[in-house]
């Protein structure tokens, strides 16, 4: 194998495959019936979510005050979820975007799950905007279209309708890129499949693809053009999210480092998330080989830099607190360090600082279990983030007479679990109907760190190049 | 191609091929051909049609329609015109007070109480009791009907039985006694002594839940007079209270509090502001306004009273004879001043003393000699007929009962059994009296003992009078049909008398006989009442009351000694809560939701204990103790459990509970408040609000005492959740989150008084701190601009305000549960705020409620612009518009905004009667908050339009500035620079809370200003 191996790159994907393994393996998942794993799984996952179903119906049936909320706290897990899933959603945008467009070849064994779970997190976090509303029957009133409401008109002025537009298009954006991206993988599965009426809805979806140069290169047009779309979201839309509190007047809200703050925060946790997924995804459907140590390697190193630019950032705002000379402001900080919920300002810290430490170590980075341990952590602690700075800014701003403080309640917790039963069930399903790896883009990086004579060519990077080269057409499939 | 086509053109191929396969489909492009359009409609066709279409339109024409009368009045009822709200005037049943009322009416029934601003006493406050007592005659479980054996009677049957009854008692001789709280009415008394005439051994006999007869008692001793002085707050310039509460719950406090700031009133020229010192062995209200709080265990105070007469009696070079007095535990040096600044006030100084024991008040009555305070602080010529009561009395009373010698008890206005130390041995002792009749309306301990039950009107279903002081006559009207069927008190005594006659002929008559001569204005009886009724009450002049005789040296004994406490031993002090007083009201949820103006916590009764006290037990809020007595109490009670409240400023020696509370009228609120998963019942374990702490109060030597020692207390180690609107009460931050030096919160200012005496001979004004603004002519308030502002140095923290906003603005009640989950819905509420350390903490109170910003941060955030700001100022909430984000809460600086969590409707459908329908009801999932009354706002422009003239300063009171007893609170137009509220905005004083975040509110406060020692010390934040 060594001998095969470049010496200045070390292989993208291991077991020097063929493009016609790289089919096989990756639509073996789909062609074999569920496993018990994948059935428990689900039924877990489906099952969490019914609770959470049943937990939102029940709020909205009673009351909002069935949440621990008060006139004090007025958005606690709320909002904290929805930024949490919000933030977890970047990754994905950034690593099917970004990453692109700055060839980075190792993004092609994670895309297309950083791209599901985008939107799986995106739909998370939409539900949140709409139940957290006193009268969510009137969630509709958010959106500006010409009505018989009178004049009456939405607030430009305020972030929460920025948020609105924010997470739309970003949800719009995140759904075309996907199902942009997994075209080519359609019309190979189409190819596979018997003809019936899975193989004509296989046809539909993958919009008549014919393989043809033609075709490559109109798709890849797009593609690049939806990427340099997708690219300023990464940054806008936890900008957004951030101004809901930075053009706010409370203490540890109103401030202007939150919208870089805010976006850091958000790749971080995503990448977590990323890492978290494709570590089960890779063992469970026995993927090692493609998406390769290597590859948990480098999210590992993005996870790394941010969570020490998060660290800057605590710390940038514990030194603007003591700049601005504002007894208000310098209160807010020093109570989330040392005041009553100063613990979860403390697990935030350690998780997201402290723990992401060991990601220094190329040890760590190369043992699965350690950073699966790790990335959970991260996702811990970026969720605490988020309440550290709702909660603990809220519970006590100007007035003392208002002091309060906040426990959820079974709702809310339940609520809170249920998304992560509607994540995960739309995960399962997506592993279980589409490829889980975006077969036509790892076709294309075969060829890393790999001498000419081994495969196809080691400069053919780009899908066109590789279609050229003869993979993604029926015969090949059909070997 | 042939023939006729073959000069046609064809387009394509397509159309070509047509051409030859079918000529004809390619002539009509349509070929589709419509039935209708081609067939002629036969006979029977047109006879199906005709048919359906008649069949079908009678079918609809079946449906019977609801039949909906909307007739209008015939006759049209006298002063009913729906969206008109008139005003009568009456006087307050709330307590035995008997402020002057506005009773609001709309379409025929009251629904808000104002204080009449013409009366003399009240002076157009009102205080929260007041305010609330309207809920009251919307209860649906009042007693509407009368009992016999507790069911459902006619008054025939009920008034035949009473009088067989009586007729048996009479001709037997044997004893007839009524027994009621203090009567004021003169018409009432008559008539009650006509009933009693009839019968040889029949005794009207007084009580007081709340009793002051220690001080009628010492009045007979050094004045010869069994009677309750009038005290005139506003002639002191120096007042000593000795656990007298006179601004929360002690005898008259509206009257008090409007009389207490007119000596204190910064404003007038020249500046008044009068010293108060304050002994007291808890934190009362009337304490936290003190100029200096000196804390005097109860057991002390006839000590420390002896010191005092000591001390001014050596300056006044009387003899008073004190060999052998111990030292008391107050700092002499501090006494010794007070005394200094009494004397130094001959003449307009006051001693009050709220004490249950004769020889304390004694001692007092010689201070007041001493100090000549008699006929100029203190009226004894036209006293106060406020409290009446006799402890001696009831005490034979009970007595009596005991030896089983009383025939007939009736009872009216209190509740024996749960009032008293030994009300539970009550009940079978009135089961050997052969006829007990209750006269109460409402459904307590004692009505379920009663044969009988002969329910009273609610004060405003029925005609009546109060004459709270002498030469001052109440006068109560109707204001509705009684929604029962229940009789009024002087009907009932009129019927058992043998003269049955209406309540208007009763009154009018005693009026036209008792009152009508004592008065010189009118000559006319006609003239006098119709004013009288109008004005709802009757100022009688030159009427002296009473001859007292001077005052009696003879009988002042010094108290040369405290009893001692052990080692944790505690002294118990009983106290009356603001709101809730004896629990004569226990029944109302407004009430039971008002925070205490000192704790804040509502719904419950505990245990106050100095930080010191709860240190040394190691307890801490909420924490469960157990009380237990030395002697048992009246019940045979040993031991009682009370959560936890740590409270400042209290006697280490002392815990504090609060009376009125455990009652069974509270067994209502077992449902109150939104029922779901997670909440809680708003009753406690034994199914009531609170626990009765009556068992512990004692009857001896001829009083009611409100202390008890030694109590010792023992943590159970258990933990009850308070419902506390306020849980963090220093205006301090905790050290160790504040940078040095920013530890104090600019939330409160106050200066010195000598300072601002000296801004006020500079002529210094209020400057604005000017801030950039980016949005400067953003509102130009070209018309009005409402503005309000806010006394700091005259609110109380009463929290009269607070009801009446809450009853003005339809405000839910949210029960137990809700409150501890900090969701009250007061959109007026009182921030206590607490500095300085340990035993000596200064108090202030503070107002808050939407500051209607100027930049108003909840406006720029919401989506759906549900909360805008108008041309006038105010910053408005549209209820139908909010979809329920909360994020203007958030951003709200001053969290005055409040959400509606759940649905809260009222416990009892009937009292939706008392909401106001010039304000929405609002539903659950929507933000609300003060409005400035914009109703009334409203209301009085549309008036002033009406009349065409310029709309009056003063024309425009919100609720909370109308039953404000302070007169703390001014709303105006800031416009108009000689409005009262421009002119008060211009004061030195004026400051607004949050300033340096530049929203620009529209409320500005006015600097606390305390007497200081060091009297230059000027503080921006205290």
């Amino acid at each position: 194998m060594a001998s095969a191996h470049s010496t200045l790159y070390t292989p993208l994907i291991e077991g020097a495959k063929t493009p016609a393994q790289v089919t096989k393996d990756i639509c073996a998942v789909l062609d074999r019936k569920p496993t018990w794993v994948w059935w428990a799984g689900f039924l877990f996952a489906f099952a969490v979510l019914l609770i959470g179903s049943a937990a939102v119906t029940y709020q909205i049936a009673v009351g909002i005050g069935t949440w621990g909320l008060n006139n004090t706290v007025g958005w606690a897990f709320d909002i904290t979820n929805f930024v949490f899933w919000i933030g977890i959603g970047h990754a994905g945008t950034l690593i099917s975007a970004i990453l692109f467009l700055l060839r980075q070849p190792w993004r092609t064994s994670v895309n297309r799950s950083a791209e599901a779970m985008t939107i799986f997190a995106v739909m998370c976090a939409g539900l949140f905007p709409v139940i957290h509303m006193g009268r969510p029957w009137l969630a509709y009133w958010m959106v500006p279209y010409p009505n018989t409401r009178g004049s009456l008109w939405i607030n430009f002025r305020s972030p929460l309708v920025w948020d609105f537009f924010a997470i739309l298009t970003y949800f719009t954006i995140s759904l075309i890129f996907w199902y942009l991206g997994m075209v080519p993988d359609l019309a190979t599965i189409r190819d596979r499949t018997k003809p019936g009426l899975r193989r004509r809805m296989l046809g539909f979806l993958s919009l008549g693809w014919d393989g043809s140069a033609r075709t490559w290169m109109h798709y890849e047009t797009v593609y690049k053009m939806l990427a340099g779309l997708a690219t300023p979201l990464v940054v806008s839309v936890h900008t957004i999210v951030s101004w809901d509190f930075a053009t706010s007047v409370i203490p540890g809200w109103h401030t202007t480092i939150l919208p870089p703050y805010f976006v850091t925060g958000a790749i971080f946790s995503g990448m977590a998330m990323v890492l978290t997924l494709t570590i089960v995804a890779r063992k469970t459907m026995g993927l090692e080989q493609y998406i390769t140590v290597q590859h948990i390697d480098k999210m590992c190193k993005v996870a790394l830099a941010t969570g020490c630019l998060m660290g800057l950032a605590y710390l940038t705002e514990f030194f603007t607190a003591l700049y601005s000379g504002n007894q208000y402001e310098q209160f807010a900080f020093l109570n989330r360090a040392l005041g009553p919920l100063s613990w979860s300002y403390w697990i935030m810290v350690g998780c997201n600082v402290g723990i992401s430490q060991l990601l220094w170590f190329r040890k760590v980075r190369a043992n699965v279990v350690a950073v699966f341990v790790i990335a959970i952590l991260i996702n811990v602690g970026m969720w605490f983030e988020r309440f550290v700075i709702i909660v603990i800014s809220l519970h006590r701003d100007y007035l003392p007479s208002s002091w309060a403080s906040y426990a959820p309640t079974s709702i809310e917790v339940a609520t809170l679990v249920g998304t992560f039963g509607l994540f995960f069930t739309c995960f399962l399903l997506f592993c279980r109907f589409v490829p889980v790896i975006a077969i036509s883009e790892v076709k294309g990086v075969l060829g890393v760190g790999r001498k000419q004579r081994g495969g196809p060519p080691a400069t053919a990077e780009t899908p066109s190049e590789l279609a050229k080269a003869g993979s993604g057409d029926k015969k090949e499939v059909l070997v | 191609m042939a023939g006729d086509h073959s000069h046609r053109y064809w387009k394509s191929l397509e159309e070509r091929n047509a051409l030859v396969e079918s000529p004809a489909a390619a002539e009509d492009e349509f070929p589709e051909s419509l039935e209708f359009a081609t067939g002629s409609i036969g006979r029977r066709q047109f006879l199906k049609a005709a048919g359906f279409t008649f069949v079908g339109a009678v079918l609809t024409g079946c449906q019977r329609a609801p039949v909906e009368k909307a007739i209008p009045y015939l006759v049209k009822p006298e002063e009913v015109i729906p969206g008109l709200a008139y005003f009568y005037a009456s006087t307050c049943g709330g307590c035995s007070a008997g402020c002057g009322l506005l009773v609001k009416n709309r379409d025929g029934r009251p629904i808000k109480l104002e204080g009449n601003p013409e009366h003399p006493l009240s002076k157009g406050g009102l205080c929260a009791t007041g305010q609330a007592s309207i809920l009251g005659l919307y209860d649906s479980r009042r007693i509407l009907h009368p009992l016999r054996e507790g069911k459902e009677a006619t008054w025939e049957q009920v008034d035949r039985d009473i009088l067989d009854k009586l007729e048996g008692i009479r001709r037997e001789g044997r004893a007839v006694r009524f027994l009621s709280d203090s009567i004021s009415s003169p018409t009432t008394l008559a008539t009650l002594e006509a009933f009693l005439g009839r019968f040889p051994n029949a005794r009207h006999v007084v009580y007081d839940p709340l009793s002051c007869s220690a001080i009628l008692d010492a009045y007979e001793q050094t004045h010869g007079m069994r009677l309750l002085p009038h005290f005139r707050f506003e002639m002191a310039e120096v007042i000593a209270s000795f656990d007298a509460d006179f601004l929360a719950t002690w005898i008259a406090p509206v009257e008090y509090t409007a009389g207490y700031q007119a000596a204190r009133r910064l404003e007038a020229t020249p500046p008044q502001f009068s010293y108060h010192v304050q002994f007291e062995p808890r934190m009362s209200l009337t304490g936290s306004k003190a100029d200096q709080r000196i804390r005097v265990a109860p057991q002390e105070l006839g000590l420390v009273v002896t010191h005092l007469a000591a001390m001014l009696a050596s300056l006044a070079g009387a003899p008073f004879p004190a060999e052998g007095i111990e030292q008391p535990a107050v700092p002499r040096q501090a006494l010794q001043e007070v005394a200094q600044r009494l004397w130094e006030a001959k003449g307009r100084s006051l001693v009050v003393c709220g004490s249950q024991d004769v020889s304390t008040q004694v001692l007092c009555n010689f201070i007041n000699h001493l100090l000549s305070s008699y006929s100029n602080t203190i009226d004894l010529a036209l006293p106060s007929r406020q409290r009446r009561g006799n402890d001696r009395e009831l005490q034979s009373l009970l007595e009596e009962l005991h030896g089983g010698k009383i025939a007939a008890l009736f009872i009216s206005g209190v509740n024996p059994v749960y009032d008293l130390p030994d009300g539970n041995q009550l009940a079978p002792l009135l089961q050997q009296v052969p006829l007990v009749v209750s006269l109460d309306g409402k459904p307590n301990e004692t009505t379920e003992l009663a044969h009988y039950v002969c329910p009273n009107h609610h004060s405003l279903e029925s005609w009546g009078d109060q004459e709270p002081v002498s030469g001052v006559v109440g006068l109560s009207q109707p204001c509705m049909q009684p929604l029962g069927n229940t009789r009024a008190l002087l009907e009932s005594l009129a019927a058992w008398t043998g003269t049955p006659k209406s309540a208007y002929d009763i009154l009018r008559e005693s009026w036209q006989s008792r009152i009508f001569p004592r008065q010189t204005k009118e000559s006319s009886f006609q003239a006098f009442w119709d004013r009288s009724v109008q004005d709802g009450f009757a100022k009688l002049e030159g009427t002296r009351a009473t001859a007292v005789r001077p005052f009696a040296a003879g009988v002042v004994h010094p108290i040369l000694s405290a009893g001692a406490l052990g080692e944790g031993e505690f002294a118990l002090v009983l106290y009356p809560k603001v709101g809730i007083l004896d629990g004569r009201h226990a029944e109302n949820p407004w009430l039971q939701e008002l925070p205490d103006p000192i704790t804040k916590v509502t719904w419950d009764n505990y245990a106050c204990l100095s930080p010191a006290a709860a240190a040394a037990l190691r307890v801490s809020a909420g924490d469960v103790v157990r009380l237990e007595s030395g002697p048992a109490t009246g019940n045979g009670q040993k031991g009682l459990e009370l959560p936890v409240v740590v409270q400042p400023g209290q006697h280490d020696q002392v815990v504090a509970v609060a009376l009125g509370y455990g009652s069974k009228a509270t067994e209502r609120f077992a449902g109150m408040g939104p029922q779901w998963i997670e909440g809680k019942s708003t009753v406690g374990e034994t199914g009531r609000v609170g626990v009765s702490v009556a068992p512990w109060l004692r009857l001896v030597d001829g009083a009611l005492q409100y202390w008890r020692t030694p109590v010792k207390l023992q943590p159970t180690g258990r933990h009850l959740a308070l419902a506390s609107t306020q849980t963090y009460g220093g205006i301090r931050v905790p050290p160790q989150l504040a940078t040095p030096g920013a530890e104090r919160r600019p939330v409160i200012q106050e200066t010195a008084l000598a300072s601002y005496l000296d801004d006020v001979r500079a002529g210094k004004q209020w400057e604005a701190e000017e801030h950039e603004d980016l949005w400067a002519q953003d509102h130009p308030y070209t018309g009005h601009r409402w503005a309000m502002a806010i006394d700091l140095n005259a609110c109380t923290g009463c929290s009269a305000c607070v009801i009446a906003c809450q009853v003005e603005n339809n405000v839910p009640v949210v029960g137990k549960d809700e409150v501890r989950r900090r969701r009250v819905m007061h959109w007026i509420r009182i921030d206590r705020y607490y500095a300085g350390d340990g035993a000596d903490v200064e108090v202030a109170h503070q107002p808050m409620l939407c500051q209607h910003c100027e930049n108003a941060p909840c406006e720029t955030v919401c989506p759906v612009l549900a909360t805008v700001h108008n041309a006038e100022g105010l910053n408005q909430q549209i209820y139908n518009r909010c979809v329920g984000t909360r994020y203007c809460s958030n951003n709200c600086p001053y969290k005055v905004r409040r959400f509606n969590w759940f649905n809260y409707p009222h416990e009892d459908r009937l009292e939706n009667l008392v909401l106001n329908p010039d304000v929405t009801v609002r539903s659950r999932g929507i933000m609300e908050k003060c409005s400035f009354c914009v109703q009334r706002i409203q209301e009085a422009k549309i008036e002033a339009k009406r009349k065409g003239e310029p709309l009056r300063d003063g024309a425009i009171k919100t609720a909370c500035q109308q039953s404000c007893p302070a007169g703390a609170i001014v709303v105006g137009d800031r416009n108009d620079p000689n409005s009262l509220v421009s002119q008060l905005l211009r004061s030195s004083r004026r400051y607004h809370v949050l300033q340096e975040i530049n929203v620009r509110p529209s409320i500005g406060y006015l600097k606390l200003v305390r007497h200081r020692l060091e009297a230059r010390e000027e503080k921006r934040d205290g």
